[in-house]
């Protein structure tokens, strides 16, 4: 048996077709760390471009803010101007931009309503410019903590005040929004004094992101929370999600280490599968689809059959030559991946764990880089299995290499649609289609699956009884073939 | 032609399911005992189809791997007997017809089978390369003690090289034994005379056969071919010689099948 694997292998390395896999495979691996180095854009958006100050101006040209009609839009497309004005002074990306966004926002809405609305008040508008004024000198004096204390005292006071209304209300229906409003102040607090005590400054680097996700996330919780009704499969999904976020950002903004960062080696590994996977399964496909049906065709399977073997010990050895050609497939690109990728980013990243919500225990696990790749690995393998088995099997059944090669690269592919679809529509019978069960990367860490109703052990006896359903008829069949004139 | 030798082959070695009857090599039927039965059998069917993208050397050492107890020196032996030693390293796809013939002689006879089975091993080769084969085949049946199935319809070569033959048409067997025996049993006891002029001879001898104007057949046992001698002397008939007339394999061929006839 091993001599049928060993020659099985001889006969893959000597052939030029898997030299020619790898460099393709290079190359991908090769575009992919450049872009990642030179094009990422790490969510570098722009609030305003040029072309919606242009409509903007355009629009407010047409409006007459005296027309009550016109009002609450000219009041609006005016606001957008005049902080369109202000974020030109600092900059898109400045500490104050982010500012101007949250806190003088409201301040210029509300003068505007005064200036242009229906109950005009001058004093009143003096009295919010001169406050946008003191923000704006804190702003060129780059004073940051003053608005990150001020944000400490307006939550404490808030904090205050509702405790105060809380006491002094019986209405339970009053009591209760009080009450979430109380905890929503709270996390505003608490926000407000981790950029305080951690001395984030104001920005849009993964700090701020980190610090404005945890805020909003952990609201999002607490109203699910408050709320009696039980929670949907989805709800139940989304709540999750909330606890994973909240606790990855408490870790982001306690520890400072930029965990969703994507364009350095440990962000490509993070997500390998999802990067390079097609080519992997590609791979293994070419030579699962054509390592009996080559032989049929070239006439050499005769020199096969006519030695001392069964013909089930031919074709065993020929599918563990298959699953060798697997693992070889995975390691090799890892190992470019970790010398391009070593080459672009360096390897310093790796030594930043990679964080996993574990979902049965409420803790939060940091994984090696490396051991999170191989349980993401072992968790994906059955879909590479399953799809090189397919190949296996039409390339045994009709020794015909096109279509052993082209089918399941296109299941593949068709896989991510239906997948799509089954869960939009919940259509539960899907339940049982291999693709639907093939990735047990949901099961990881005692997370929900994306469909309700699937489990592992159902997802396993799925894969398997279709493992089993390609095999047998591919061994009968290859068992049975008479040997055509060729 | 398809008359059922290379589907004999195929029956033979496992290749093709066998509907009717058995086959057994060595006493092991080759459907039950497969591996036992094909074990000491080594063959070629059809084409000699073996990797192109790899050297002849290569294509033997997979060969040998499939076999216990080849060694380096085996395959070395092999290489010389088959007179590829110059070549051994260039890849299958650059070897000529001939070539590809005795690569794959060499790779069924590498685990010293008792049995060498080759179906067509002289198919489009050219004249030199059918002598060598021929000359290869002979060493191989005397020196390695081979037995070797040929499925051939080159008839000519069969007469050549073998000692017994086996006939089949539209998949029977109609005959099957050694070559000098059909001879015998085929040759009459016709003696072939040339002379000066068969004229003379029409009234003489009314039972020859006119072959050419100098030469006639005629059926004659060998004890009395002086008395014949003799009686054309007499006639003033001038004899130049006398030959046996042998049968080719190939006229009993068509003795034997009445042509190339598909039912």
């Amino acid at each position: 048996m091993s001599n049928l694997i060993k020659n099985e292998l001889t006969k893959i390395f000597k052939k030029k077709g898997i030299y020619i896999t790898l460099i393709v495979i290079l190359g991908f691996i090769i575009l992919t760390n450049c872009i990642y180095k030179y094009f990422y854009d790490d969510g570098d958006y722009s609030y305003y471009s040029e072309g919606y100050i242009n409509y903007v101006n355009e629009e407010i040209a047409k409006l007459d803010p005296t027309k009550p009609s016109d009002t609450s839009l000219y009041i609006e497309l005016k606001t957008t101007l005049d902080i369109y004005e202000l974020l030109q002074k600092y900059g898109e990306h400045s500490w104050q931009a982010q500012v101007i966004n949250n806190q003088v926002f409201t301040y210029i809405t509300e003068r505007n309503t005064y200036l242009y609305g229906i109950d005009k008040n001058e004093e009143k508008v003096g009295e919010i410019n001169k406050e946008i004024d003191t923000i704006i000198e804190k702003l060129d004096q780059d004073d940051w903590m003053y608005f990150a204390l001020e944000e400490q005292n307006t939550a404490e006071e808030k904090i205050k005040d509702l405790e105060e209304a809380i006491k002094n209300t019986e209405d339970k229906q009053q009591l209760e929004s009080l009450e979430l409003e109380l905890t929503n102040a709270k996390i505003d607090l608490e926000v407000a004094n981790y950029r305080v005590n951690k001395k984030i400054k104001y920005g849009d680097d993964y700090l701020n992101i980190a610090l404005n996700s945890y805020g909003s996330d952990s609201k999002s919780l607490e109203q699910m929370k408050a709320s009696k009704q039980d929670l949907s499969y989805e709800e139940q999904q989304e709540y999750n999600s909330y606890l994973k976020n909240i606790a990855t950002n408490k870790y982001v903004i306690e520890n400072n280490v930029d965990i969703y960062k994507q364009n350095d080696i440990r962000g490509i590994f993070s997500s390998f599968f999802n990067q390079y996977g097609l080519f992997i399964i590609a791979m293994v496909i070419i030579v699962a689809g054509t390592i009996v049906s080559e032989e049929f065709n070239k006439g050499t399977i005769k020199l096969l059959l006519v030695k001392p073997y069964t013909r089930n010990k031919i074709l065993i050895a020929k599918f563990i030559t298959m699953l060798i050609i697997i693992a070889f497939s995975i390691i090799s690109a890892i190992v470019m991946e970790l010398i391009v990728g070593g080459i672009f980013f360096g390897y310093d990243s790796l030594s930043i764990p990679i964080l996993e919500y574990d979902f049965t225990n409420n803790t939060l696990l940091e994984i090696n880089v490396f051991k999170y790749l191989g349980i993401q690995l072992l968790a994906q393998l059955p879909i590479v299995i399953l799809l090189a088995t397919l190949a296996f099997a039409l390339s045994t059944i009709f020794t015909n290499s096109a279509v052993a090669i082209a089918l399941p690269l296109l299941g593949y592919m068709g896989a991510q649609i239906i997948n799509v679809l089954a869960v939009e529509y919940n259509v539960k019978f899907m339940r049982f289609f291999v693709t639907l069960n093939w990735d047990f990367t949901s099961y990881l860490f005692g997370n929900l699956p994306m469909m309700e109703g699937l489990t592992a052990p159902l997802s396993a006896s799925v894969c398997i009884a279709y493992f089993v359903i390609m095999l047998i008829p591919t061994f009968i069949v290859f068992k049975n073939k008479d040997i055509k004139n060729i | 032609m398809e008359l059922g030798k290379t589907t004999t082959i195929k029956l033979i070695l496992g290749l093709q399911k066998i509907t009717k009857g058995k086959v057994q090599i060595n006493g092991f039927d080759v459907e039950k005992q497969f591996t036992k039965a094909i074990e000491k059998v080594g063959a070629i069917v059809e084409n000699p189809d073996l990797y192109m993208y790899l050297s002849g050397y290569e294509n033997l050492k997979l060969i040998s791997n499939l076999y216990h107890g080849i060694d380096e020196n085996r395959i070395n032996e092999v290489i010389k007997l088959v007179k590829l030693d110059n070549r051994i390293h260039d890849k299958v796809s650059k070897y000529s017809l001939g070539m590809r013939q005795r690569l794959g002689i060499a790779q069924a006879i590498l685990h010293r089978p008792s049995l060498l089975i080759l179906d067509e091993p002289t198919n489009g080769l050219d004249p030199e390369g059918i002598k060598e084969m021929r000359e290869l085949l002979i060493k191989l049946a005397k020196k390695e003690k081979m037995a070797i199935l040929i499925s051939s319809h080159n008839l000519a070569e069969l007469d050549n090289l073998c000692n017994k033959v086996c006939i089949i048409k539209n998949g029977k067997i109609i005959e099957s034994s050694s070559i000098e025996k059909i001879k015998n049993e085929v040759n009459s006891e016709y003696k072939i005379f040339e002379i000066d002029d068969t004229s003379k001879i029409k009234n003489l001898l009314p039972q020859a056969i006119l072959l050419s104007p100098n030469q006639f057949k005629i059926n004659l046992p060998k004890e009395k071919t002086p008395e014949m001698v003799a009686k054309l002397v007499i006639n003033n008939v001038l004899i130049y010689g006398i030959m046996e007339d042998e049968k080719s394999l190939e006229d009993i061929f068509f003795e034997k099948t009445g042509g190339n006839v598909i039912e």
